[in-house]
Parts: structure tokens; sequence; C-alpha cells
């Protein structure tokens, strides 16, 4: 009998892993299991190019339908997985039936969090992680009217970013200092403060929504600061959770996620998981990881799906990402986290620069500013852990490309 | 659809390891240089429209769009590395008298 191969998560990391599966050649049953009724499909234009109707849902798609039917991936989509037996070998859905499996790919990625706030649930307040939130979003997009963004991290700027372009009043409101301050460090994210605010947006920091009122409807958000700030709809954007409850009790460990190793691996025998959902042990940076980005969903999707298939090697990818606001494209290659030492190559004031963090003269990571093209020069020298001369970092006349080349064969310059 | 050879440019102005950026009859094109043989491509990214001569870095004949990180082969405009889907159309490029002759 040919093997069954299931993965459980409709999304990107899903739908690479199932398009690996065949690409590498297994022949077994290969059933993809999404909790949304619509065929896998990329998240970022949610927050940008959709949202703002620039392009159709269609571009969006990971793959055409076509593209299922000729690969032999069977779709139970608008179906969600309630719990995992590892035991058994069994899959129990909403449904009530259950699928069994020889091997089995978790990837249900993250859902927001729905924190206390007071009004929360009252119609015209908004938060964006499907196609369908986005698709109620978009009706509230007209030229003129006031919205509130509650929450500036990477899917708050750029919606905030996308409502100001449609001609919106925008005002956003975080509990930190500056926009994206935990993941981008303050000098950078004053940076991000700035360009929200030469874009006409009103922005609030250090203070946070305490909660909507409204009658029948949000009128106005109330801030834990007290302020009084009136809307025609809000939207909030204040963090997420993986996706865990189908794993509890079945034995799969979990620590902020999923817990796999370098190959994917979960705690249960047969059992993969991949993508947001996954707290991974990190070959380069040595240490577990999870991460909520497009090129982690994709390729950890496919490095699950050759460990399933057991040729795969450990996944030691360095993690990378783009956020675009405006006109603003952002990237960050890496991770940081106690990083000493910040430098910069370029200018943080005309916001075209590559900021690097440093630790013990090796790159932890790298943020770049209208500078995307460097980023790809610099991520094979932190996945080396080369040792660079912060001078030669920041000196513009040193081009990215020589330095790139001598650091990963030479080792030292 | 008529094509027509254009001649747009001296051999030498694209070194090697080169995406040389041209307007064609309207059309943006990039001739890439890949060890010394000449190839264009459409010059914008399929995935966002981004500028593969301004933003994109080639490696022998594989240029990575600097935007979101989109792969493609110059030589067949083929995608290596999404998240571009479409290939990038690939137009006949020879060499005359020294001169880039494009045919579009």
């Amino acid at each position: 009998m040919s093997p069954t191969f299931v993965i459980i998560g409709g999304s990107l990391t899903g739908a690479s892993a199932a398009a690996t599966l065949r690409q590498v050649g297994f022949d077994g049953d290969v059933i993809l299991i999404g909790a949304e009724q619509d065929l896998p499909y990329e998240r970022p234009p949610l927050s940008k190019q959709y949202l703002r109707r620039e392009i159709p849902f269609e571009k969006a798609l990971v793959r055409p339908a076509v593209f299922y039917e000729q690969n032999r991936i069977e779709l139970l989509l608008g179906v969600r997985a309630t719990s995992v037996q590892p035991v058994d070998r069994l899959i129990h859905l909403d449904t009530g039936q259950t699928v069994g499996y020889d091997k089995l790919l978790i990837a249900t990625g993250v859902r927001n969090r729905r924190p206390s706030i007071p009004g929360l649930d009252l119609p015209g307040v908004f938060d964006l992680r499907t196609v369908s939130d986005a698709d109620a979003l978009r009706d509230q997009i007209v030229a003129g009217r006031k919205a509130v963004v509650g929450g500036l991290g990477f899917i708050g700027c750029e919606v905030a970013a996308s409502l100001r372009q449609k001609g919106l009043d925008v005002v956003g409101i975080d509990p930190s200092p500056a926009p994206l301050f935990r993941v981008l460090g303050h000098q950078v994210a004053q940076v991000m403060a700035g360009l929200h605010q030469d874009h006409g947006i009103t922005t609030i920091f250090d203070d946070a929504v305490a909660r909507f009122e409204g009658q029948g409807r949000v009128e106005r958000v109330v801030t834990k600061r007290g302020r009084r700030i009136d809307c025609d709809f809000a939207v909030v954007g204040v963090g997420v959770e993986p996706v865990i409850d189908l794993v509890a009790g079945s034995g799969i460990e979990t620590d902020n996620g999923i817990l796999v190793d370098e190959h994917c691996r979960t705690t249960a025998d047969n059992v993969f998981a991949a993508g947001d959902v996954a707290t991974h042990y990190h070959p380069v940076f040595k240490r577990r990881l999870r991460v909520e980005h497009w090129q982690n969903a994709m390729q950890q999707g496919a490095a699950a799906a050759r460990s399933m298939l057991e040729t795969g090697r450990p996944y030691d990818d360095v993690h990378w990402f783009w956020s675009d606001q405006y006109d603003t494209n952002l990237q960050y290659a890496g991770f940081h986290h106690d990083s000493k030492e910040l430098v910069v190559r370029g200018s943080l004031e005309r916001r075209d620069f590559l900021a690097f963090y440093l630790n013990d003269a090796r790159i932890d990571a790298v943020i770049a500013l209208n500078r995307g093209k460097d980023v790809r020069r610099v991520m094979p020298l932190i996945k080396a852990r080369a040792i660079v001369d912060p001078r030669l970092l920041e000196d513009e006349d040193v081009a990215m490309r020589s330095l790139a080349h001598a650091e990963v064969s030479g080792g030292q310059i | 659809m008529s094509s027509q050879s254009v001649t747009v440019r001296q051999a030498t102005d694209v070194k090697l390891g080169d995406l040389a950026a041209l307007e064609v009859k309207g059309v943006r094109i990039a001739i890439a240089n890949v060890n010394g043989q000449l190839f264009a491509i459409d010059e914008l990214c399929t995935h966002e429209q981004c500028s593969l001569a301004e933003e994109g870095t080639l490696e022998g004949s594989v240029v990575t769009c600097g935007c979101h990180g989109a792969q493609f082969d110059v030589t067949t405009g083929q995608v290596l590395a999404p998240p571009a889907v479409e290939p990038l159309k690939v137009y006949p490029v020879l060499v005359e008298a020294g001169r880039i002759v494009v045919e579009v």
C-alpha cells in the first residue's frame, strides 16, 4: 500500500511542503488540510497591494487550482484538525471524521491574539490575518475617513501606510517609543517613526488602546493615558499566538510553538512541524527560534518535506524578510537579540542605509532601508559567522560585494 | 507581432557581470553580460515591477531582484526562486560591428 503523508495547514508552508514532496518524487498520497476555504495563498499582499485593490486574489495564490489536480494533492479545505494522536497515527477533524497518516506535517501557523480590550468586538474594529479579514477591511477604505491603527508592528505599519496611501486620516498607536521597536531596535525604529510621520500619520507612542467606544459601532478609541480619538473604524495588530491546540495531550512538546529540531522533527515519531508554528533549533544561531515570515514559511515547508522523505539536511537558512511601507523597502536578515554594537553604512536621515547588529565582530543581523540588493551579500557573512571589520562595513567606498567575497572565501580581511 | 531590430548601445558598455537598463520602443529591457555573452530580458521583475538593473544583482546567469528576492535565469527568463511566478520575457540580442542589436 502506498504511504499517506498528511499536511495540516493550508497556507504557504503547507503548500510549499506538498509541492516539494512531489518535486522530490514522493509517489504516495498527499492530503492537505486547511482551515480556510480558499486555496493556499500568500499573506504579504493582504496588508498592501490586495488591501489597496491593486491586485486580484488570484495573484496571491501559492499555486493555481490545476496544480493540485496535476500533482495529486488532495485538498480538504474549510476543515479544521482538532487533535492529533501520534500513537495511532490519527487526526481528528471538526467534521467528526478522522484521517490516518504515515507521516504528518503540522503547519498550522499563528492566529491573531484577542486581548481582553473592552469594545474589541464592536462592529468597525478589525484585525487582519485572512483574505476575508482583508475583504472586510477593504470595504472600509474610503478617502477622507478616519482610522485608528492600534499596534505598529509589521502588519500595523503596513496597514497604516496603505490606508494613508488611499487618502485616509490615520492615527497610529503603539506602546513602544517607536514602531517596530523590539525587532528593529530604537535607532532604526526612530527612522520608521519619521517615515510614517512624514507621510501624515498621527503617531502616538508609549500609549495603548484601553477600550473601543461607540453606540452599536466603534466611534472612538480611548487610550490608557486617557486620550480620546474619534474614528470611523479601527484596526488592531497586537500580536499573534501559535496554533497548537491540536497537539494538546498528544505528547508533542511545545514551547511558544511546536518544538522541532533542525530537521523539522517534533518529539513524536513521524510528526514534523514547520512555518510560523514551529519553534525550531537553528544551527547558525545555536538557539531555538520561531519565525513568522514569508521566506521561512516557504523554505522550512520545503525542508520539512525533504525530512519526511529522509532526504533532508539541517534547515539552516538565514532568516530574511521584507516590509514595504509607502515607497520604502525595508529588509532584515539574520537574528539579533542582545547585539552590542550597531554599525551604519549610509544615512539614517536619508533613509538609505544598511544597519548591522554586531556581537564580537560577527554580524547577527542586517537591516536595509532601500538597499535590498546588499542584503543578499551580507547573508553569507551572517551564515558563516564571519569575523568582520566594522570600519569596512560602514565605509561606503568599500563595496559590499568585495567585502562579502573576501570574507566568505578568505575568512579575514 | 512584427519584431524589429534596434541598435541600442556599444557592446563594450555592458561589462562582465553587468545588467544594463535601456528602453527600446517603450519596452524596458535589461542587457546581461554572462561570461561575455549578452542576453536581453524584461527589465522589471514580474513580481512587483522592481527594476532588475537598478535593484538586482547578477551572479553568473542568475539575477536576484533586490526588492523581494525573486530569482530568474537571464538566459531563459525562467523563474528560479519565488516570490515571482511569471517568467521574464527574453529578447533576441546580437552584437553587430561592436554594437548591440535587440529584437523587440
